[in-house]
């Protein structure tokens, strides 16, 4: 059918291509010119002035900005790697279809759908250092109540801790239907072969399961590095600046202190370091095709 | 023997996990029904035993608070059910356009356009929404319906066109090459049959649209103030206005949260079979 219906065919495409030209490349052109610029309102009208580089002068000297990339980062990488190895675990156990492995299943899942934002104040709740249950329970067996929220120095482990019931169920799924594709054969010949269990894993499960595990790492990671409304209804960014992620910072400083150029210069260098992970999982992908290929 | 233990062992992990999953969403549930002197004085655990539940709550916001409560949860429906179908029927659109036609758009091919289309995902919200913010200001469209309809609509269309396209590229094109030889056009085809052999996926994506945009913060937090409040935003504001004020607060979350757990449950099947498509 190639060549019939020219017209057609370039109106099936076209809406999905112009709603996202207007959507997405030119608010990231638009987004380019704030961040070599300076935004003034003057009579209810927006003007953007040239200011050279310096947002990002004053980005790079920001003690806080720095603050946002260390708790984004610690965010996504202790958040990503706990969330791999439950979900692993998970998918390997109801691999073997126990008795209700359907019931579990659906439960494992039902985390990753539910409103980030319901989740967050449900965790709000739950750690909370007053009338909390977990409060209540270390102090039933007479331990000393933790300040989940309140502590700068547990607040981000609470952060990520949500962040784990949430998405964990992303990596089990995702590392469940990548066992469910396992070709059967391979795993009766290692059987054959009288090959431990453990020896099945390292040797047969885990190389098959290499595509489907950079896969769910690098989607989880650009999500997680995304992370905002769990932290904005949990701690608000608190106590302090403790849990303050870079899309939260951007939000303070454009929306909050309205200062719109310095807030997309902030969203600027999230979007490098997102950049930058997609990257690093595409080389990866790209080195493991060719060890197969060898 | 041996066996017994790692049955024994699966079960403890498996029952542990299904716990923590629980342990929450019960937490959640119960204080929506407890009176308020239950949640001051400390923790109550189970019903009826540590506390005598009341929907007191739930009458209230069903009465009384009607207007500003259920106004954002119909928002909410309203933005959810319009952008799922708009950006699964476009997304359908593009992923026919695309797995049945060739295009060249300069040194673009279709699967560069694919590529295109799907890595929009990648970007963060907070990048693009300070020009949207702008836009939407210039042309009166914060606080709207249909601001928040259109952004989400875009920013579901990625991952609609990527599972669509997946499973249309799994159908073979000879029915359709028939229907074409019988004379029918490419949009008749489209209507009259790939969305009846699609209709199993088609569903699975527009739900799965909806609850991202159901869930969806960021955008309405910045693009709505008051008339097109949806759900997360009611709740978040809320929480800062009445503080440990727990059981309005948790009845409304409790509503947000039905309706993504309806789906996961109706849709998991379609969630294992190949909504994810493995390594590709």
């Amino acid at each position: 059918m190639g060549n019939l219906g020219r017209r057609e065919k370039r109106l099936l495409l076209s809406p999905t291509v112009i709603l996202l030209l207007l959507f997405t490349l030119f608010p990231f052109v638009f987004t380019l010119a704030l961040v070599f610029g300076r935004v003034s309102f003057t009579g209810g009208r927006i003007a953007i002035q040239f200011a050279g580089i310096s947002n990002w002068v004053r980005l790079f000297h920001d003690q806080r900005f720095w603050n946002a990339v260390f708790v984004t980062i610690k965010i996504v990488f202790i958040a990503v790697f706990v969330e791999y190895c439950i979900g692993l675990i998970l998918a390997l156990l109801l691999y073997k279809r126990p008795f209700g492995c359907g019931f579990f299943r659906v439960l494992y899942i039902i985390p990753m759908l539910l409103t980030p934002i319901a989740v967050g104040y449900t965790w709000r709740m739950i750690l909370d250092v007053a009338r909390g249950p977990i409060t209540g329970i270390l102090q039933r067996i007479g331990l000393q109540p933790i300040g989940w929220l309140v502590d700068p120095k547990i607040a981000l482990y609470s952060i990520i801790i949500t962040d784990i019931w949430q998405w964990t169920p992303f990596m089990f799924l995702l590392l469940y239907a990548g066992l469910e594709a396992i070709p059967k054969e391979y795993l009766e010949a290692a059987d054959v072969d009288g090959a431990t269990a453990w020896r099945k894993f390292l040797y047969v499960i885990m190389p098959l399961l290499a595509p489907p595990s950079i896969a769910a790492l690098l989607l989880r990671s650009i999500e997680c590095f995304k992370i905002v409304d769990v932290i904005y209804i949990m701690t608000g960014g608190g106590p302090g600046q403790a849990t303050e992620s870079l899309t939260l910072f951007g939000y303070n400083v454009g929306f909050r202190a309205f200062d719109l150029a310095y807030g997309a210069t902030i969203a600027f260098s999230l979007f490098f370091m997102v950049l930058i992970a997609a990257m690093f999982f595409t080389v990866l992908t790209r080195s493991l095709r060719a060890i197969k290929l060898e | 023997m041996k066996r017994y233990l790692i049955i024994a062992g699966t079960y403890a992990v498996l029952i542990f996990w299904a716990l923590v999953v629980i342990a929450p969403l019960f937490w959640l549930i119960t204080t929506s029904f407890k009176e308020k002197l239950d949640v001051y004085l400390g923790p109550k655990f189970i019903p009826w035993v540590d506390f005598t539940p009341t929907s007191r709550w739930w009458i209230r916001i069903f009465t009384v608070e009607q207007a500003a409560l259920l106004k954002p949860y119909a928002n909410s429906l309203i933005v959810g059910l319009s952008s799922a179908f708009l950006s699964t029927f476009l997304g359908l659109m593009a992923a026919y356009a695309l797995t049945r036609f060739r295009f060249h758009f300069g040194f673009m091919r279709n699967e560069d356009i694919l590529f295109w289309i799907v890595s929009q995902r990648i970007m963060p919200p907070i990048i693009v929404v300070f020009a949207i913010f702008i836009m939407y200001q210039t042309l009166g469209l914060l606080d709207t319906h249909i601001g928040l309809i259109l952004v989400y609509t875009v920013f579901n269309l990625p991952l609609s066109v990527w599972i669509l396209a997946n499973f249309l590229g799994q159908i073979p094109p000879s029915i359709e090459e028939a229907a074409l030889v019988d004379g029918a056009s490419p949009i008749t085809i489209l209507f009259r049959v790939v969305i009846p052999m699609l209709f199993p996926s088609l569903t699975a994506t527009f739900l799965l649209c909806f609850v991202f945009a159901w869930n969806e913060f960021l955008f309405a937090l910045i693009l709505t103030y008051s008339r097109a409040q949806t759900m997360p935003i009611l709740i978040a504001s809320q929480h800062f206005q009445r503080g440990p004020q727990w059981w309005d607060i948790s009845a409304l979350a409790t509503l947000a949260v039905l309706p993504p757990v309806a789906i996961t449950i109706g849709l998991q099947r379609y969630f294992i079979r190949g909504l994810i498509p493995v390594g590709k």
